[in-house]
């Protein structure tokens, strides 16, 4: 307003259509560039998931693995039990079995169980209830049985019987079980 | 920062309106960065803003939004004042319901509240940007000689003069006087200073004019300067006569004028008439600085007959110097430097 009475009006490019045209294109653009920067995001984050479950599958297979060894190792173990059960159950009743051989005037005073043989010490009235009652059954079970006499205080007898299983047959009895 | 670059990037459109006596004149220019693209020009033969006058601007103006529409003032009460401390101007004019500006802090030149919102609401359709006084029209226009020794300025339009006397660039006196309507004004400012015959002889001219009633009122009115400076100096003239720019102003002005017919006699006849009051004023007013005018440099915007320069140069013993002027250019001009292009 250096010479004029009065001011100009001020002059802008943005008519108002012009206002409109560029109000709908900003509206679009921000619209697209949010979705835009939505869908960046959303990128990032599942990427981010992708990591950490990868990260967690590393550590689950890790843990599959080391769990898978310990049922194989408890297999193992459940076997061996199995085994020593029935074993144990064998020995029992080949307990069982042999004090049920042993009659009942004779008195046991100890039994060795060896892995191939059995050697008993006891006392007995007299050598014949021994070699009748007891030497019978043992010899049918053990190849070699040798029973040594040597006479107690009372007039009975004290005996050593020594009974082993051949070599070759008690391998054939393992190899069975 | 972001407005500069849109302006830059359209082109601007300077719509020039001029109110003569009886049309408005139209001149849109079209501005780029380079320079002035086209321009045209219409004059409509109404006083009113017609539905055509909008149609023909709007088709300029929608080609850019950085279009100014410029009016020129054309307000009965406006003037100038020479100087520009508010505390003077109340010797001058009461400026209290005028709108004022300072020019380059030499000048100040005013117009009234009220009709330039007349004028605001009369092309309120278009709205206007700039209202230029015909006092900044005289100034850019007379810019070489402004700077120069003492002489008359005048702005001849249809209606109006707008007159300024200018020493070295300072205004001495200023006013803008309506030819039609002055007269009355003229002829009681007369009757304060002259005897009763020549107020009849007035009286007859209001009626019509000739050429005999002329010489008899110039003569009289001659005596008045006689009064106050010493007509012998005339002989200086001869000076001016030497230098080669007064002759060159001579010779354009001799190309400018028409044949004279009755009507534009009469109206130059008017226009004389008014400049002599004028000068009357001037030299008798003790507010005003009274020194003796000898050249008088006319912006001439209507082709006034070679008989007024006759006046002028007989009767007052003028210098006369006619360049003819295109209002609406020189108005564009001013939206120009007021944007600073």
């Amino acid at each position: 307003m250096k010479y004029s009475y009065i001011k100009p009006r001020k002059k802008t490019p943005f008519t108002p259509d012009v206002m409109l045209i560029v109000i709908f294109f900003s509206i679009t653009i921000i619209m697209l560039l949010s979705t835009y920067f939505f869908l960046l995001f959303k990128d990032y984050s599942f990427e981010k998931e992708r990591t950490k479950l990868l990260g967690e599958r590393v550590v689950l297979e890790k843990n599959i693995a080391k769990m898978d060894k310990q049922i194989s190792f408890i297999k193992e173990q459940k076997v061996l039990a199995q085994r020593v059960f029935t074993q144990n159950m064998v020995l029992k009743d080949s307990i069982t079995n042999l004090f049920d051989l042993v009659p009942e005037r004779i008195t046991l005073s100890r039994a060795e169980l060896l892995k191939n043989g059995l050697i008993l010490y006891g006392v007995t009235p007299s050598k014949d209830v021994y070699n009748f009652m007891l030497q019978a059954p043992l010899r049918s079970i053990f190849q070699k049985s040798y029973t040594s006499f040597y006479p107690a205080g009372n007039g009975w007898l004290n005996f050593v019987s020594t009974n082993y299983i051949d070599n070759d047959e008690s391998e054939e009895l393992d190899s069975e079980d | 920062m972001l407005d500069k670059l849109f302006e830059s990037l359209y082109l601007k459109v300077f719509v020039n309106i001029v109110i003569k006596e009886k049309s408005i004149l139209v001149y849109i220019e079209i501005h780029s960065k380079k320079g002035v693209i086209d321009n045209v020009q219409s004059e409509f033969e109404t006083l009113e803003v017609t539905e055509k006058m909008i149609d023909f601007i709007q088709g300029y103006i929608k080609e850019s939004p950085y279009f100014y529409i410029s009016i020129l003032d054309n307000s009965l009460e406006q003037g100038a004042l020479p100087t520009c401390k508010k505390n003077d101007f109340a010797l001058y004019y009461d400026i209290s319901s005028c709108e004022y500006k300072c020019y380059e802090k030499r000048w100040t030149y005013y117009t009234s509240k009220a009709e330039l919102y007349t004028l605001e609401k009369k092309f309120s359709e278009l709205g206007v940007d700039f209202i230029f006084s015909p006092f900044l029209i005289v100034e850019n226009f007379f810019q070489d000689k402004i700077k120069g020794s003492l002489a008359l300025y005048a702005l001849v339009e249809e209606n109006f003069i707008s007159l300024a006397i200018f020493e070295e660039s300072k205004l001495l006196y200023a006013e803008h006087i309506d030819i039609h309507t002055k007269d009355e004004d003229d002829e009681l400012f007369l009757v304060a200073n002259t005897n009763d015959e020549e107020d009849l002889h007035l009286d007859e001219q209001k009626d019509g004019i000739d050429l005999e009633d002329i010489d008899i009122d110039e003569d009289d009115e001659l005596e008045d300067f006689a009064d106050i400076e010493d007509l012998d100096s005339i002989e200086e003239i001869e000076e001016f006569e030497e230098s080669k720019d007064i002759e060159e102003e001579l010779l354009e002005s001799d190309t400018v004028f028409d044949e004279p017919d009755e009507e534009n006699f009469n109206e130059d006849y008017q226009r004389f008439i008014a400049i002599q009051s004028s000068i009357n004023r001037f030299y008798k007013d003790e507010r005003y600085e009274s020194r003796f005018i000898e050249n008088i440099y006319i912006a001439d915007s209507v082709s006034v007959s070679s008989d007024f320069k006759k006046y002028l140069e007989e009767e007052m013993f003028f210098n006369v110097y006619i360049r003819h002027v295109e209002i609406e250019a020189e108005l564009c001009e001013l939206a120009k430097e007021e944007l600073g292009l």
